[in-house]
């Protein structure tokens, strides 16, 4: 399948679930890479260059809605779909949405949410 | 002043909180000057002339009803007028008075009793007002410029009612506010370990269905780190809630703070795990008594300690003590970050930065810094830090080595 060869980038401060949601995308069968921090992602989505990048909002220093407008404006990256994942209420999720350049959001802690989104998120490319 | 002209002077100041509209003009009076109505008109005028703080004077027959007023304006006007004293000197004071005064009930409230006196003709507007009893006695007079400026002042007074009441309700709503962002950034900071720990837990499902039994380790330390910050976070947010509603109490008794220190360097050593950083305790002396709350104290530093650790990426921190003048200062230094001038005061408030989740610009949730200064207060004690951008920080405990009470509520 070509869909388990694509590329995601995961971006998030809290390393537990960092690990977590990584063994679980490569238990589906995607090459995953992560990013601690919301510093440094620009380059790490340069290098990687993934075919969808999870990214976490509450970060400290760069929270994740300021980097979705940074990322949507660099020609390196703005071409690269996001989708925050996140443990904020939906309400606010949905208005994030609204107000960056993502494709959408994930909530954390419903793994076969982020499997489903995932994947649709992917084909929909 | 002639004997038949009796007059009390005027009666103390009433208190500013005494100045709103409703106040009754049976308390504002300003005078009990009265006068029989068959006095002759010569005595009053020498009883004007004596006294110049006299502004009128009643007219009041033997049944203590008032019949008439003269005020000193109009009174000595007439009288001066040529021929005026030789005409009316020796007549009763009743035949220059003012037959129908304004009389006013005790219980009048003064914008009320104002309303009636500005109501009269203009050349009558500042005659004073004659204030009777309920059942029509005479008990004093009332002077209508003193009227206007009590009226004014009450009015300014309730205008600063009104502004003070303002100010509190928009006080009010501020801490609404605060409190439902608290509680927002709060169900943020509960929710993401149990996302954790939920997807942790599917993966170990995974890993026992395949058999990969050797998985399950890493995954089981991963998930009792998230467990255990779930725990920190819960504890913090039941221990505010307890100092909130005054229910947190310290119980003091005495015990050696070194040991207690060294077993939270020890601590300290195990929550920095594998990151290059030393934990040590800096002690003059292997014993030092301290009367305090031993569970309380182990709280506070240990909440110290593991935020150095939590920043601090390589280095040392350093947990020293020293005891002078009756009171021990536990300090506890990192070589972290360091914390920015501007960030220093909202350290300890709980969510100090008071923004939004999403956008908040520290690690946390700020309320383990905002408990341990409770938890300080509860002590005693006094907390403080100093800190240099790029260089660390340093926190410092002073607490009294003995306490006076036995109990203290939060």
């Amino acid at each position: 399948m070509s869909e388990q060869k694509k590329t995601i980038l995961v971006i998030d401060d809290d390393e537990n679930l960092l690990m977590a949601t990584r063994d679980l995308l490569e238990h589906w069968g995607y090459k995953v890479f992560t990013h601690r921090r919301g510093f440094g992602s620009t380059a790490a989505i340069d290098l990687v260059k993934p075919d969808l990048v999870l990214l976490d909002m509450n970060m400290p220093g760069l929270p994740g809605d300021r980097l979705a407008s940074l990322l949507g404006s660099f020609a390196a990256t703005k071409s690269v779909p996001i989708v925050f994942y996140s443990s904020n209420d939906e309400d606010t999720l949905r208005k994030a949405v609204s107000e960056c350049n993502v494709r959408g959001y994930i909530p954390k802690g419903d793994i076969y949410e982020l499997q489903r989104k995932v994947r649709h998120y992917l084909n929909w490319i | 002043m002639s004997e038949q002209l009796t007059s009390q002077g005027k009666k103390e100041e009433p208190s500013k909180a005494d100045m709103t509209t409703d106040t009754h003009v049976g308390n504002l009076i300003t005078s009990t000057a009265q006068v029989r109505p068959d006095v002759l008109i010569k005595h009053v005028a020498d009883g004007f002339f004596t006294n110049a703080q006299m502004e009128a004077v009643a007219l009041v027959d033997h049944r203590q009803k008032p019949v008439g007023l003269v005020t000193r304006n109009k009174f000595l006007m007439k009288l001066f007028r040529l021929y005026g004293y030789e005409l009316y000197g020796r007549k009763p004071v009743i035949s220059m008075a003012d037959t129908a005064p304004l009389l006013v009930a005790a219980e009048e409230r003064l914008d009320i009793a104002l309303d009636k006196a500005m109501g009269r003709p203009f050349q009558d507007i500042y005659d004073e007002l004659v204030v009777v009893d309920s059942k029509g006695f005479y008990m004093g007079l009332l002077s209508v410029k003193d009227l206007v400026i009590r009226q004014s002042h009450a009015l300014a007074n309730s205008i600063v009612q009104k502004e003070l009441a303002h100010a509190k309700a928009s006080e009010l709503e501020k801490i609404s506010q605060v409190k439902s962002q608290f509680l927002a950034n709060v169900t943020h900071e509960l929710r993401s370990p149990v996302n954790a720990i939920i997807s942790i837990a599917e993966l170990m499902q995974m890993s026992c269905e395949k058999g990969y039994i050797e998985q399950l380790k890493d995954r089981l330390s991963l998930m009792l780190s998230s467990a255990t910050s779930l725990k920190a976070i819960i504890n913090n947010v039941l221990d505010l809630s307890k100092i909130e509603a005054g229910k947190m109490a310290a119980i003091f008794e005495e015990f050696d703070a070194i040991g207690k220190l060294d077993e939270i360097v020890e601590t300290g050593k195990v929550l920095a795990g594998s990151k290059p950083v030393d934990v040590i305790l800096n002690a003059g002396q292997s014993y030092l008594p301290l009367e305090s709350d031993p569970v309380k104290f182990r709280q506070i530093v240990l909440n110290l300690v593991s935020n150095a650790v939590k920043f601090t990426e390589k280095g040392r921190i350093t947990v020293s003590v020293e005891a002078e003048g009756g009171h021990i200062t536990v300090s506890v230094s990192d070589t972290g970050p360091g914390i920015k001038k501007e960030d220093m005061d909202k350290l300890f408030t709980a969510f100090g930065q008071i923004e939004d989740a999403k956008t908040k610009r520290h690690e946390g949730t700020g309320l383990g810094l905002t408990v341990t200064r409770h938890l300080v207060d509860l002590l005693k004690g006094s907390i403080w830090l100093e800190s240099e951008w790029g260089t660390g920080t340093t926190f410092f405990v002073r607490l009294p080595e003995k306490s006076n009470t036995n109990q203290r509520s939060a």
